[in-house]
């Protein structure tokens, strides 16, 4: 198959441009390596890789556009591709399934396909796939996570130009699109597609053969595979689900997996002793408190402020991650070119007490709600918890195993996890009254802050990226001052896995192990 | 651990001749050095507990040093998975369990001998109904019905100790009817009702009595088990606050430093294990005297 | 004359209790469902998670049809038990059976593992520490089997751990989840330590009933004759003393492989087993109430047969209960 080179996305009349990123090692090994690990030679065939991931069970799916938990992730990218990627830097580039996504107006696009790209069955990508994978998307009834995204898009008006060429109309201008097109759940599928226990046919790498939903997956290698050069490696591949992370380490340790996601980072040593490596990622991912900005007490804003006021974000970094992170400042996207940094807010206990007492709320007592859906969310409350009662605030932490199923969104006081994303796509997912996980219930219905909304789709329509980052500093600042969010870290994505693995880079994207060794394409058994 | 019901040990060893009375079953048992070792053991661990938040060197939920360190740097046997002191965690820690496994045994004791002594008596088919509905009970195991109880509910206290007590009643009320059934056929009881005593009086006052042994050997044995009960639940995860410095939390938090820093999970199960080790030991005191009381009845 | 009564009065008696374990199994249903039905919230949103936005909330129950009124789905679900049609798991969307199979499998392997090392173990530990009494072995071996006795499972497991796998040498597998598909015969070292901790949990209680039983077997008279006979020591064991001593330890025995199920729980969430007990957890946090349905009943169940052989042994086997029917 052809050689993928270089690309830039063509800025249309409107002049927006998007660097392409570094093309994803293709047909030669790469020379970077996650910590600990040497120059790992040219890529060699076969071997059954075996990935073991947390998180699941029973209510694991296969669906090349909706996920659940991390191994549903793990499962989607072995099998579909999206049109665009991200980058280890994640900078949008056009290795994917798209030659060119380019922005005709504000209010179009036009997308062109690779041509010769086939699916696991033999037969060829065309428009009419796309078209089919948009409309899924874009049905409510569906009930998938890229719904949101599909908002501003006229997807009933897209156009099939030729084989290869697609045209979308928007709705309204938003410059986000290409973002949305790279996003994991925003795959290819054929058409006519349904999800497991249908037949899973993508464009990817690996081609499912037998899947039990809590237990493992086992994926064939696709010879047919469009990247070519040698590509994938693996003879097959096997996802195992595990139950926690001790199984999962101690499997790593004996040999029964190559390679496990999530991995506690008072385990690094550990690995690291016995030979092994572990990968760690420096992620925009975070875990944040959140607080309702209409719930009592948080709907006063003193009250949200004196909180974040408590949080001692370096001792955090120490006690939840061992230091894998970086401080943050109550603001997401930190790889967003429009992210602010200053001012770095730290913790002022008598500051907060004073507003607290402002407000009438002096020995404030206060549930707080977590659970275990990635790794850290219980350890950020129970230390948040012991850091407030130096503040005389009383937090009761309640460890829910029926979460996500009640009340979450409904909660007063709660902890989530994201991955990195950037600002504008962060915004839509989690800050919008019709977000899908809009925790804090943000923005205020009026005054201060109650312009967010329209201050969003000015930023969707501006294609200038410096006036862009100019609303985006606006935007951020009202979330600065009077936001419902305590971010005090972006927590590194860390994983594991055996000396035979090659390939693995870090990568500040979403998922784990480097996007899953791109959809298990590019590592190997060295 | 699998509990064995006394009415089995006793089967074994049928009581045929006149209960002891308790306080002499007590002070006997206490002349084997068993019993005194577990009273021991019992005593230390209770000991422990109180005092233990009183002389921790830090709060449970200071952060003292960098996570899963090794002895030193102020932290006598290292820190735990948050950085936080170990030994002031397992000073912290006996509380909980102890206080929790006392209560659900006790609420299950009472409510178990009442439904046992009852039925014994009744001895018809109010006997038969009661005995029916604690064999439903029965029908599960007692982590079964505590991960249901604690799923539907939540894990708070006041749920494990319903479902200890629950699980115990059935058990108590096998033994203590088990005990009463020969002391009910007795004269001194048909005596009792022909004078025109209150039920509750024969109930409490002439068969109760007579069946403590029996039931002092199987209250010790629920009260092992209860504890371990309580220890199996937060090891697997099933507490309200996930930082409670809870022995069994402790071990699921810690175990996967093992390799490193072994003293989290370490301390907690040394402590579980002396703990239950010490009930077992009291129990399998008084159970011996009571045999051997019967034993050298019976040779008389 | 009195065979025939005496026979008569075993079959009343075995049909009595089979109808009392019936009617036991009936009430237990009904338990089981209402707790089960009682849990709270949806089982649409606990098993979508985080994910559940009211759209894909939507999708899934009409996709499960959870919109039946209550004593309609009690219904179903018994006459379906009943015929063999356990239901379809709400999580996994496959039957409970093809779901479940496997795991019964792989608990039964273990249960039978740790049923045939420690009934034989149990009973030569029992009659041989009765056999010398109160010398050194019975007095060593009835202490550690107390203090082994009084340890909760998951305590022996993980001790087990740091003995064998993890610190103090590396000799087995620390985990021992059986990949799916294969069978837990083709990993016998995975079978090692969970059923020795299975091992250690049963056995002790065992052999001190058996030591009991086994004591008082041996002070009865027929067994002073025996030896006055001048009979070997090994023929009085074997031949006269084992088979009476038998007796309650049939129930104890058929007891215990009852616990060993409750226990199986415990110990396979430690050691990462594949099995019913690890499946019990999952269906309860994700509310997936057909196979918690399904499994309680079972459950249930082979406690109720097992208590209903074991009394049913324990009759026939001891005569002196008989003539009380």
């Amino acid at each position: 198959m052809a050689d993928i080179s270089r690309r830039q996305l063509v800025a249309g009349a409107a002049g927006l441009t998007i660097v392409g990123g570094l093309a994803a090692a293709c047909g030669s090994g790469s020379t970077s390596t996650g910590i600990g690990g040497t120059n790992p030679g040219a890529p060699k065939r076969g071997g059954n890789f075996r990935l073991g991931v947390t998180g699941g069970g029973s209510k694991d799916i296969m669906d090349g556009q909706n996920i659940i938990t991390k191994p549903d992730q793990a499962r989607l990218v072995s099998a579909f591709e999206t049109l665009l990627l991200f980058d280890e830097n994640y900078q949008l580039t056009t290795n994917g399934l798209a030659e060119s996504v380019t922005q005709d107006n504000p209010r179009q696009y036009t997308i062109r396909l690779r041509k010769g790209i086939e699916f696991q069955n033999g037969k060829t990508l065309t428009a009419d796939d796309v078209l089919y994978s948009f409309q899924r998307i874009g049905t409510k009834a569906n009930g998938l996570t890229g719904f949101a995204a599909t908002a501003t898009m006229d997807i009933a008006g897209m156009k099939k130009l030729d084989t290869y060429t697609v045209r979308l109309p928007l709705k309204s201008p938003d410059a986000t699109v290409p973002q949305t097109l790279a996003s994991y759940t925003f795959c290819i599928v054929p058409a006519g597609y349904q999800a497991y226990p249908h037949p899973q046919i993508g464009t990817g790498a690996y081609k499912l053969k037998s899947f039990t939903p809590g237990a493992q997956s086992v994926h064939v290698r696709n010879p047919n595979y469009w990247r070519g050069g040698g590509k994938p490696y693996f003879d097959q591949v096997t996802i195992v689900d595990f139950s926690d992370s001790t199984a999962q380490v101690n499997g790593l340790l004996g040999g029964q997996i190559d390679a496990m996601t999530d991995l506690p980072a008072a385990q690094v040593q550990v690995l690291q002793s016995r030979g092994m490596h572990a990968l760690v990622s420096k992620t925009g991912g975070w875990l944040p408190l959140c607080m309702a900005i209409d719930i009592p007490p948080f709907n006063d804003v003193r009250v949200r402020q004196a909180m974040r006021l408590l949080v001692d974000r370096n001792h955090m970094i120490e006690q939840v991650l061992s230091g894998y992170g970086f401080v943050g400042n109550d603001l997401y996207a930190p790889f967003d070119p429009g992210y602010l940094t200053e001012p770095q807010r730290n913790q002022d206990i008598s500051e907060a007490k004073r507003l607290l007492k402002a407000a009438g709320h002096q020995n404030l007592n206060v549930d707080l709600h977590t659970t275990n859906g990635a790794a850290g969310m219980v350890d950020v409350a129970t230390v948040f918890a012991n850091q407030a009662a130096a503040a005389g605030v009383k937090i009761n932490v309640h460890n829910d195993p029926n979460y996500y199923g009640t009340q979450y969104l409904k909660l007063g006081f709660s902890i989530d996890f994201w991955g990195t994303r950037s600002y504008l796509n962060q915004v839509q997912q989690g800050s919008l009254p019709n977000s899908p996980y809009n925790e804090t219930h943000w923005p205020p219905k009026s005054g201060t802050g109650s312009n967010f909304i329209s201050l969003y789709n000015q930023a969707l329509a501006t294609t200038d990226l410096a006036k862009r980052i100019e609303i985006e500093h606006e935007m951020q600042t009202l979330e600065y001052d009077i936001g419902g969010y305590i971010i005090p870290f972006f927590n590194d994505l860390i994983d594991g896995y055996s000396d035979k693995v090659k390939g693995l880079r870090p990568s500040k994207g979403t998922l784990n192990l480097d996007y899953f060794g791109h959809g298990f394409s590019s590592i190997w058994f060295g | 651990m699998i509990p064995v019901a006394g009415a089995d040990m006793a089967a074994a060893a049928p009581l045929e001749t006149p209960p002891v009375r308790a306080t002499s079953l007590l002070r006997r048992s206490l002349r084997l050095w068993r019993t005194r070792i577990g009273v021991g053991l019992v005593v230390l661990l209770v000991l422990l507990a109180i005092v233990g938040p009183f002389v921790a060197p830090y709060g449970s939920g200071t952060f003292v040093a960098a996570p899963n360190s090794p002895p030193g740097k102020g932290a006598a046997f290292g820190t735990d998975y948050l950085g936080q002191d170990v030994l002031s965690r397992l000073l912290d820690g006996g509380r909980s369990i102890l206080l929790l496994a006392f209560i659900a045994t006790a609420v299950g004791l009472i409510a178990g001998v009442v439904i046992g002594l009852v039925a014994a008596y009744a001895r018809n088919a109010f006997d038969d109904v009661l005995m029916r509905g604690m064999d439903v009970i029965m029908a599960f195991p007692q982590i079964m019905l505590a991960l249901v109880a604690v799923a539907v509910v939540g894990a708070h206290p006041w749920v494990i100790i319903v479902a200890i007590a629950l699980t115990t009643v059935p058990r108590i009320a096998r033994v203590a009817r088990g005990a009463a059934l020969p002391v009910v056929e007795r004269d001194f009881i048909a005596c009792s009702e022909a004078m025109g005593v209150p039920r509750w009086r024969i109930l409490f006052g002439d068969l109760l009595p007579n069946t403590l042994g029996p039931l002092m050997v199987e209250a010790s044995l629920r009260m092992t088990y209860s504890i371990g009960l309580i220890a199996a639940l937060a090891y697997i995860g099933l507490t309200i606050n996930p930082n409670d410095p809870n022995w069994g939390l402790m071990i699921r938090e810690n175990q996967i430093a093992l390799t490193f820093q072994p003293w989290g999970a370490v301390l907690p199960i040394i402590a579980i294990a002396l703990l239950t080790m010490g009930t077992g030991l009291i129990g399998d005191g008084i159970a011996r005297t009571a045999a051997g009381i019967d034993r050298s009845r019976g040779a008389e | 004359m009195r065979a025939r009564f005496r026979w008569g009065g075993v079959s009343r008696f075995i049909v009595r209790r089979l109808v009392l374990g019936l009617v036991v199994l009936f009430l237990v249903s009904l338990v089981v469902f209402a707790a089960t039905q009682a849990l709270p919230g949806d089982p649409a949103r606990a098993i979508l998670g985080r994910s559940a936005t009211p759209t894909a909330l939507a999708a899934l129950r009409r996709h499960l049809h959870l919109n039946q009124p209550v004593f309609s789905q009690y219904w179903t679900w018994l006459t379906g038990l009943l015929r063999g049609n356990l239901g379809t798991s709400l999580a996994a969307q496959e039957p409970v059976t093809t779901l479940l199979g496997p795991k019964l499998v792989n608990s039964a392997v273990l249960v039978a593992v740790s049923a045939i090392v420690s009934i034989p173990l149990s009973i030569a530990l029992g009659s041989w520490a009765a056999l010398k009494r109160d010398k050194i072995f019975d007095t060593v071996s009835s202490n550690l089997l107390l203090v082994l006795a009084a340890l909760p499972e998951f305590v022996v497991g993980v001790v087990l751990v740091i003995l064998l796998a993890t610190i103090v040498s590396q000799v087995l597998p620390a985990i021992s989840t059986i990949p799916p598909g294969s069978r837990p015969w083709n990993y016998p070292s995975y079978l090692v330590l969970p059923a020795l901790t299975l091992v250690i949990a049963v056995a002790p209680y065992v052999s001190r009933i058996v030591r009991a039983s086994m004591i008082e077997v041996l002070e009865s008279d027929y067994i002073e004759m025996a030896r006055l006979k001048g009979l070997p020591e090994r023929t009085v064991m074997l031949r006269h003393a084992l088979p009476n001593a038998l007796g309650p330890v049939f129930q104890v025995i058929a007891l215990n492989l009852a616990y060993l199920a409750g226990g199986v729980i415990v110990v396979e969430y430690v050691f990462n087993y594949g099995g019913i007990g690890s499946a019990v957890q999952e269906a309860v946090l994700s509310h997936d109430l057909p196979v918690v349905q399904t499994l309680a009943m079972l459950i249930a169940t082979v406690y109720v047969v097992l208590n209903l052989l074991a009394d049913v042994a324990t009759i026939t086997v001891t005569p002196k209960l008989r003539t009380q029917l």
